[in-house]
């Protein structure tokens, strides 16, 4: 595949091209944190960020999405399936970000096939942007997922100083750059890519040891951590967890949902709908005459852990790729590194 | 194609079994789909009532004109309102979902078959199999406990089931009104299984009802010679999609709505024994 350069200066360049076909997204800063959002100018963009709060998850397997409307009509109902179809560019978004979309793309696809995420994933492109700096959360290096990123892309930038280095990915990333006057890719230009990456690799300070986690986490559903997590506290720090549910919600692979309907007022027509789920609430694993399956914070916090490190239902489609975003935000700093490290023996707590 | 979206289903008949519990016979409306329906026993379906909800829901009979009965319990919101459907009105429905129970592998041995509650449902399929295909299968034998005798369920085919050839029927009650006629013993079902006929040689065991008393007669079981590999168990857990998408229905590494309901009791061992 090709590669170009492109001075930042000139992005707006790229953005216009971009912005005849799509609609765009990208990271935007509109207060301390970043946000994907659409931009529709150069100004918006803040292609330097570290982490958003919400993955760009939200916009595959959104918060909350209506699946068909139904309406009452001679004693029958018909459906009506509400199928978005419009075209997206998601711009600047990291190899994590990449690589948790390509676990929730084989998750909606293996055996039963999820049309809505399906739709929203076939009309988006991808624009991805290697990390030069890391959140002080992240551990992609240990997850193989990042700071590079070597598939799954349109095209790939990296920021080389006061240019970008463009690569191209596939045909439709091709075809998005021509007829924009970029300049062929030196030499200079991979060498100054490969010299920033490596760069940025020593500024990460997490890590996660994954060699046999899942059978480690597997063999270890008795371990007192567990009671730790959910009633203790004391794991490397951390307080009792909370059961809140935020670490699902900005988990770029949690990919759970509740399902629900609406009436309207006539009751002769309504919506069904879904919702972002987490296995961290108490009703998640309810079933008839009040008995339910994860009734502990314990078994709660421990199901969450297992579907991260890899050994829940969900298997590799739904595990961590290490992007810091549940530690950032949890209240009761749980850090799924620090449990990792107890579940191995490694550390006394 | 729209994996989640219910196709229409015509309500044909409703029989009342219990006080809570109905027997409806649906077809699809669509009548391309209705022929090509054809739900194996242990198979469940996504039953929808438009407004409130969806609810995962077994097959407790099919027909060959691709009819198929269900039997369903008020125990909420949906199947309350299910409850409130008379003959003529419709309902949304999608599936068959699940694998089933193992029909090949119990080909040539006797089959027990332990059920409480409203577990005989999805079984009850598989023992009108065995009746249609009598000379594939060994001895049957049916153990069925419920709370009290009218709480039993398809208590109209027991005469029927028992001139099966070389079955042997077994029901069990937690109580027995005084003013009763039934002659139902009293005790759990794993209670009847110094009297059962079955042996553990060259026998398969397909058991439902409800977890803890799955997890007791799987127990029992053992005991007294069966081994783990020998007994299956249909599992039950919230569902909100039945095609591994929600979440709900994890199991260990596994998804109920995907890879069971019906499991085999050596693989699931650890995830239904409390911790
Ligand atoms: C594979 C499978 C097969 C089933 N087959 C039948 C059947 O043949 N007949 C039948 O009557 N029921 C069956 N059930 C149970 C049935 O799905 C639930 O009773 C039903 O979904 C409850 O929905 P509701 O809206 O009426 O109740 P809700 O108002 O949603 O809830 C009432 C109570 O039921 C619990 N509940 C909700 N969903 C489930 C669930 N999936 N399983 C168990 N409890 C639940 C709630 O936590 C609450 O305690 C089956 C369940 C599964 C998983
Ligand atoms: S588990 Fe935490 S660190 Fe891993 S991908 Fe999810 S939010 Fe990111
Ligand atoms: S964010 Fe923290 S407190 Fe909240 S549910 Fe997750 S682990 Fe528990
Ligand atoms: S019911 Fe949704 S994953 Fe099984």
């Amino acid at each position: 595949m090709n590669s170009y350069n492109i001075e930042k200066k000139d992005m707006n360049i790229l953005l216009d091209r971009f912005l005849e076909d799509y609609k765009v997204f990208g990271p935007t800063r509109p207060g301390a944190d970043s946000t994907f959002d659409e931009i529709t100018s150069i100004k918006q963009l803040h292609l330097d960020y570290t982490s958003t709060v919400l993955p760009p998850k939200k916009f595959f397997h959104p918060p909350k999405e209506t699946l068909f409307s139904f309406e009452l009509k001679n004693d029958k109902f018909t459906t009506k399936e509400s199928i978005q179809d419009k075209k997206i560019l998601i711009l600047g978004i990291h190899p994590c970000d990449v690589h948790a979309i390509l676990k929730l793309d084989k998750f909606f696809s293996t055996d039963f096939s999820d049309t809505y995420y399906q739709n929203r994933r076939k009309n988006t492109v991808l624009v991805a942007i290697n990390c030069v700096e890391p959140s002080e959360h992240s551990f992609c290096s240990s997850m193989g997922t990042g700071p590079y990123l070597d598939e799954g892309y349109d095209i790939l930038l990296t920021d080389i100083g006061t240019k970008y280095l463009v690569e191209i990915g596939s045909k439709t990333g091709q075809k998005l750059v021509e007829g924009v006057n970029l300049r062929k890719a030196t030499e200079t230009d991979f060498h100054e890519k490969e010299r920033r990456l490596k760069l940025m690799e020593k500024k990460i300070k997490k890590f996660m040891n994954t060699t046999w986690l899942p059978r480690i986490a597997r063999e270890n559903l008795d371990h007192e951590v567990w009671l730790d997590l959910g009633e203790h506290g004391g794991v490397d720090g951390s307080f009792p967890c909370l059961s809140c549910g935020s670490c699902s919600l900005v988990c770029p692979t949690c990919y759970c949902y509740d399902v629900y309907d609406t009436m309207d007022l006539s009751l002769i027509s309504g919506t069904r709908n879904r919702e972002l789920d987490s296995c961290q609430l108490l009703e998640y694993g309810e079933v008839a005459l009040g008995d339910n399956f994860r009734r502990d914070r314990k078994d709660r916090i421990r199901h969450w852990m297992l579907c991260k490190f890899g050994a829940a239902a969900g298997g590799k489609n739904s595990s961590c790729v290490g992007c810091g975003r549940c530690i950032r935000v949890c209240p009761s700093k749980i850090d799924l590194t620090e449990v990792a490290k107890v579940i191995r023996g490694g550390k006394q707590r | 194609m729209n994996e989640y979206s219910p196709n229409l289903a015509v309500i044909k008949k409703v029989r009342k079994e219990t006080h809570d519990t109905n027997t409806y016979t649906l077809e699809f409306s669509d009548k391309k789909l209705q022929k090509s329906f054809s739900p194996a026993p242990g198979q469940f379906m996504m039953l929808s009532l438009f407004g409130i909800g969806e609810s995962a829901i077994s097959l407790s009979g099919t027909s060959n004109n691709g009819s198929v009965t269900t039997t369903i319990r008020n125990v909420g919101s949906v199947t309350n309102a299910v409850l409130r459907l008379k003959e003529g009105d419709f309902i949304g429905m999608r599936g068959p979902y699940g694998n089933g129970w193992p029909l090949e592998r119990a080909e040539g041995k006797n089959v027990l078959i332990v059920v409480g509650g409203m577990g005989i449902v999805p079984l009850r399929g598989v023992v009108n199999y065995i009746k249609n295909n009598r000379k594939k299968f060994g001895d049957l034998e049916i153990i069925y406990g419920a709370r009290t005798p009218d709480d039993m369920l398809f208590r109209y085919e027991f005469e029927k089931w028992k001139q099966i050839k070389n079955t042997r029927l077994d029901l069990t009650v937690d109580e027995l009104p005084i003013e009763t006629t039934s002659k139902c013993k009293i005790g759990l079902v794993t209670s009847c299984f110094p009297s059962m006929k079955t042996h553990h040689k060259n026998a398969i065991v397909l058991v439902c009802g409800p977890e803890i008393m799955m997890r007791y007669a799987a127990k029992c079981l053992e005991t007294i010679g069966f081994k783990d590999q020998q007994i299956y168990l249909s599992l039950e857990r919230r569902m909100k999609c039945g095609i591994g998408k929600c979440g709900h229905c994890q199991i260990g590494l596994k998804y109920v709505c995907k890879d069971g309901p019906v499991f085999n009791y050596a693989d699931i061992k650890p995830f239904i024994h409390p911790l």
